[in-house]
């Protein structure tokens, strides 16, 4: 068995990375991206994103360090659904 | 001394241009600064002559207010000992009425005249006294003025008859510091609300749902110092992108939010113009397709009533006939007869207007005699033949920041005027 990426023969069985699924998530990257600005504009992050989430106004996030154009990088079901998922899998799925 | 704006024919505007802060959100959010002992730094707000009267009244009631180096209004409202803001400026604002809200919140008293501004038709306040009685405010009006005491507010469930974007704003000044709940049903969803909504909570309030038809304020005892930087105006980003599709020309549109120009976007486009959307730009792109349309304004997320006079000089240039119903307010009107002067042919019937588009506009003397008929006034001026003379530049200048200026960097020009008669 053989790491890819290299010369050998690919009539052999080979071995793949694959990174876990949140290091590659993109809503994962906006709501961190996000997240950050957010607190570092003072405001209370949680409360802004709900309000975003509810709303679907941009107003509701800073434009500091971009983060008004990184949130309409991906729609927002998209974001509610990493938001549940990962919930899920953390309070739920994760205790049993 | 008057002054009038000279605005040559057959221009076509080709530039990009930087949008100012929104009107709509700053006039409410100077007066919410009074809501907190803490210093407010605000900035992207637009010097408009709305801003600085409402900086003159804070002062007057006794705040500190400054510009710091970076251009941010710097407010201290600690020192704010009066509650009954100065008549002669609140008459010609309109927007003074949120001091309703923010002096009734924080000191519990208010003593105010009924509200000025542009008059298009009857904007009954009985939507904001509802509110305010509903949180346990004593209400008089009388000789043309509001007093309103109480002891102390409570919050309460409000619903309003009336969407209204005035009252939803300043039942939620007065409600942040309250004791307990407050909820507000059928509100307004302007974006304006949800950048109010944003201060207060960075203020240390707790509004949740600005944005949607339902608001939840759980009052907290005080609130502390902010910085803010107000949301880009879609109105004045909207007056461009209508001006740059009217004259043919190309422009792009920046530090916008796309969002909130959806329905301008839609219209646009059923015009037969191309647009490009980018994440904080839009582009108009220079072609000359024009179709007629049938366009209803509604409370956002609809057509704003604000870009109403503006499309409607647009739809002159769509040979068929165009239809416009004004759903937001009655004497929203009032800039048809002036651009039947400019050779328009627009007839009225009710709330609509039909507009026969396709005949060429003629430069003329023309009245603004609100704010956004002027900056109809001021499209219609770059597309038609000859030279156009606007009067009236006060209404303008109360929500257009150095208009002319803005303008010239779009590739046209427009000239101020000042001269000695009145």
């Amino acid at each position: 068995m053989e790491e890819n990426g290299n010369n050998s023969d690919l009539n052999n069985t080979m071995k793949f990375s694959v990174k876990p699924e949140d290091e590659v998530n993109e809503a994962h990257r906006v709501l961190a991206d996000v997240y950050e600005a957010l607190k570092e504009k003072g405001y209370n992050p949680i409360n802004q994103l709900v309000g975003y989430l509810l709303s679907g106004d941009p107003a509701y996030i800073t434009s500091y360090k971009d983060a008004r154009i990184v949130i309409r990088s991906i729609e927002r079901d998209e974001l509610l659904e990493e938001l549940v998922r990962v919930y899920l899998y953390r309070e739920l799925e994760g205790n049993r | 001394m008057s002054e009038k704006l000279l605005i040559t024919g057959k221009q076509t505007i080709k530039g990009r241009v930087k949008v100012n802060g929104a009107k709509n959100a700053a006039v409410a959010i100077l007066p919410a600064a009074l809501l907190t002992e803490g210093q407010g730094v605000i900035s992207n707000l637009p010097r408009i002559t709305d801003i600085h009267m409402l900086v003159e009244i804070l002062s007057a009631l006794g705040a500190d207010i400054s510009f710091n180096k970076e251009g941010s209004l710097v407010v201290n409202s600690a020192g704010v000992n009066r509650f009954d803001p100065p008549p002669q400026l609140v008459n010609r604002l309109r927007a003074s009425y949120y001091l309703m809200g923010s002096l009734l919140g924080r000191f519990k008293q208010v003593e105010i005249p009924m509200p000025g501004g542009c008059d298009l038709g009857p904007r009954p306040i009985d939507q904001h006294i509802k509110g305010f009685s509903a949180l346990g405010a004593q209400v008089e009006m009388e000789r043309g003025m509001v007093i309103l005491k109480a002891k102390k507010l409570t919050g309460a469930h409000i619903y309003l008859d009336v969407i209204s974007v005035g009252a939803t704003i300043n039942i939620m000044l007065a409600a942040v510091l309250a004791e307990g709940k407050t909820v507000i049903e059928n509100v307004a969803r302007e974006p304006e609300i949800v950048d109010v909504a944003n201060f207060l909570n960075a203020m240390g309030a707790h509004v949740v749902g600005a944005g949607t038809d339902v608001i939840k304020i759980q009052g907290v005892k005080e609130l502390g110092g902010v910085e803010h930087n107000v949301i880009p105006d879609r109105i004045e980003a909207g007056t461009f992108m209508i001006a740059a599709a009217a004259t043919g020309g190309e422009a792009v549109i920046e530090e916008v939010i796309p969002k909130h120009l959806d329905s301008i976007i839609a219209k646009l486009r059923e015009v037969g113009k191309e647009l490009e959307v980018g994440p904080d730009w839009i582009k108009v792109m220079a072609n000359n397709p024009f179709y007629p349309l049938d366009l209803k304004t509604f409370p956002y997320p609809g057509f704003p009533t604000d870009l109403q006079p503006p499309v409607m000089v647009l739809l002159t240039m769509a040979p068929g006939l165009s239809f416009i119903t004004e759903n937001v307010f009655e004497r929203r009107f009032r800039h048809v007869d002036e651009l039947c002067k400019m050779g328009a042919k627009i007839k009225l019937e009710g709330r609509t207007a039909i507009i026969e588009g396709g005949h060429e506009l003629t430069g003329a003397s023309v009245q603004a005699g609100d704010l956004r008929g002027g900056a109809a006034f001021i499209i219609a001026g770059l597309i038609s033949e000859g030279e156009t003379y606007l009067d009236g530049l006060e209404h303008i200048d109360r929500g257009y920041e150095r208009i002319e200026e803005r303008f010239s960097g779009l590739g046209v020009k427009l000239q101020r005027i000042t001269s000695e008669k009145p």
